[in-house]
């Protein structure tokens, strides 16, 4: 009798209803992954007549996406491995890449969320409209940015085992994130500090982003943004696959 | 029929390694259609190494392994699909109901799986009130049900269980090893870890002992017992006077307690 395997695409789908069912039954968490973007775009509100309106949009965006690839993609990849779900669903006929595909699905439409929730919220309560190719550039951008904060968060994961220790890191990391590079946007803390930060993952997503919200200001500075924050993209997940172990026995 | 047409699972010549530790050493060893074979050996003597070689978790060094036909290197997907699985310490997505679990692995394993036959199925388990319940909610036992009915849920070949009675009471135990005996009375095949010469000797048509990475003896329980009943070691640490499957065990593989 001829083994038959279920077709890849009847088990993708079948994973995806399961990650989407648990992404949903943690709405809290995405609750919070997305109040630091909406507290930052409300409190900002004085500031977007000397800023802009890009200005704050780009930085809650950055906050954003980095909430949810460090705290949100790491933590659970992190417990599911500590937890043998991973285990489990390998010993089954799962191509492991279709395990992690459908995991980056979920957090692909977690950075269209959070990105629809910023433009939504600047529209409504600041009052920041944008061009049609704005949106949709920043849409692209926003893909990219993600893809900066989960190949990140997968080079943590890969890196540290304990899920308690990725769940700490990963807090130190986002905050370390949220506070340099915000002030260090503003020129709170130095030239030099300013300097590093435009060049940081945090800070190239920023430019990306502002960037396609403006795309009729965009530069050489911003497209060489663009090219880091791949370069960034494809160092954090080569790292971070190679040191990724399934067990953490 | 060839006693190659009749193997389910065929393990030859098996290494594995971790680093310079060498945790399974040329193992080979058949299970056959209706058997029952059970994998017996004391902490760190490779049974679980070699077991998850078999079900895919690790890369061994060198052997084969053939499952229901499909050699498990060339053909992995193929050789999962034949297999049905129960780790040692299964847990499912914590936010899931039961009812969830189950959708989510007989979509992965291709089976079309209805509202009547879903509810026949946790019914058979007497679990039709935890359908909605989630998995961490359910007592050991419940659990231990659920774990073996996903592993049984597209009728695999070969079953793999490793240590399936682990922390179970007498009567979930009984009812597992019924659960077992069902899986051979369809003609598929069970491989199962135990530390219990009880169960072994209670469920199991052939055992291997494994020490040290290494295949010391496989029979039937009862011939194992024959073969050594009189020899000298297994009569010194026999403490009832007559010679149990475990006498034998502990015999071929020390008194000394292992990590």
């Amino acid at each position: 009798m001829e083994t038959v395997i279920p077709k890849t695409s009847v088990v993708l789908s079948t994973l995806l209803r399961a990650d989407f069912t648990t992404q949903w039954r943690n709405r809290r968490a995405v609750m919070l992954t997305l109040i630091v973007p909406v507290i930052i775009l409300v409190s900002w509100k004085g500031l977007i007549p000397t800023f802009g309106g890009p200005f704050a949009l780009s930085n809650s965006i950055t906050i954003g996406l980095f909430a949810s690839g460090l705290m949100g993609y790491s933590n659970t990849v992190a417990r599911d491995r500590d937890k043998g779900i991973f285990q489990r669903l390998r010993v089954a006929p799962v191509p492991s890449w279709a395990i992690m595909a459908s995991r980056l699905m979920v957090q692909l439409a977690m950075i269209l969320l959070i990105t629809t929730a910023v433009f939504i919220i600047g529209k409504d309560y600041d009052g920041i409209t944008l061009t049609p190719i704005a949106y949709i550039l920043t849409y692209f951008t926003a893909i990219i940015g993600g893809a900066v904060s989960l190949s990140l968060g997968q080079m943590i994961v890969g890196w540290i085992k304990n899920p308690e220790t990725v769940n700490s890191t990963t807090r130190l990391v986002y905050l370390a994130f949220i506070i340099i590079g915000m002030f260090g946007e503003l020129n709170q803390l130095g030239e030099a500090v300013h300097n590093a930060v435009q060049w940081s993952p945090y800070g190239t997503v920023k430019t990306i982003l502002a960037a396609g919200m403006e795309p009729e200001r965009w530069n050489s500075n911003a497209s060489i943004a663009l090219l880091a924050a791949i370069l960034y993209t494809i160092v954090f997940a080569t790292l971070g696959i190679k040191w990724f172990k399934w067990n953490t026995k | 029929m060839d006693q190659e047409s009749t193997n389910i699972l065929t393990v030859d010549g098996l290494n594995v390694s971790y680093g310079n530790f060498q945790a399974v050493q040329n193992v080979s060893f058949d299970v056959r259609k209706g058997e029952i074979f059970g994998l017996l050996g004391p902490n760190g003597a490779g049974k679980t190494s070699t077991l998850s070689a078999i079900e895919g978790l690790l890369k061994p060094q060198s052997g084969a392994i053939i499952v229901d036909g499909n050699n498990a290197k060339e053909k992995p997907l193929h050789a999962r699909a034949s297999l049905g699985v129960q780790l040692q310490s299964t847990s499912f997505q914590p936010e899931l109901y039961v009812v969830e679990v189950l959708q989510l692995y007989a979509g992965i394993y291709g089976v079309p799986l209805s509202k009547d036959t879903l509810t026949a199925m946790l019914k058979d388990i007497n679990l039709e009130d935890s359908a909605t319940k989630k998995f961490g909610q359910l007592s050991g036992g419940q659990q231990q049900r659920v774990s073996l009915l996903i592993a049984t849920i597209h009728n695999p070949r070969l079953v793999l269980l490793d240590e399936p009675t682990s922390g179970l009471d007498p009567q979930s135990r009984r009812q597992l090893w019924e659960r077992i005996e069902a899986i051979r009375e369809k003609g598929n095949a069970v491989l199962l870890t135990t530390h219990s010469m009880e169960e072994a000797e209670a469920v199991c048509d052939r055992i291997a002992i494994i020490d040290h990475g290494k295949v010391i003896i496989i029979d039937t329980p009862q011939a194992i017992i024959d073969k050594y009943r009189n020899d000298p070691e297994v009569i010194s640490v026999s403490r009832r006077g007559k010679i149990t499957l475990e006498d034998v065990f502990i015999a071929l593989t020390g008194k000394a307690i292992r990590a």
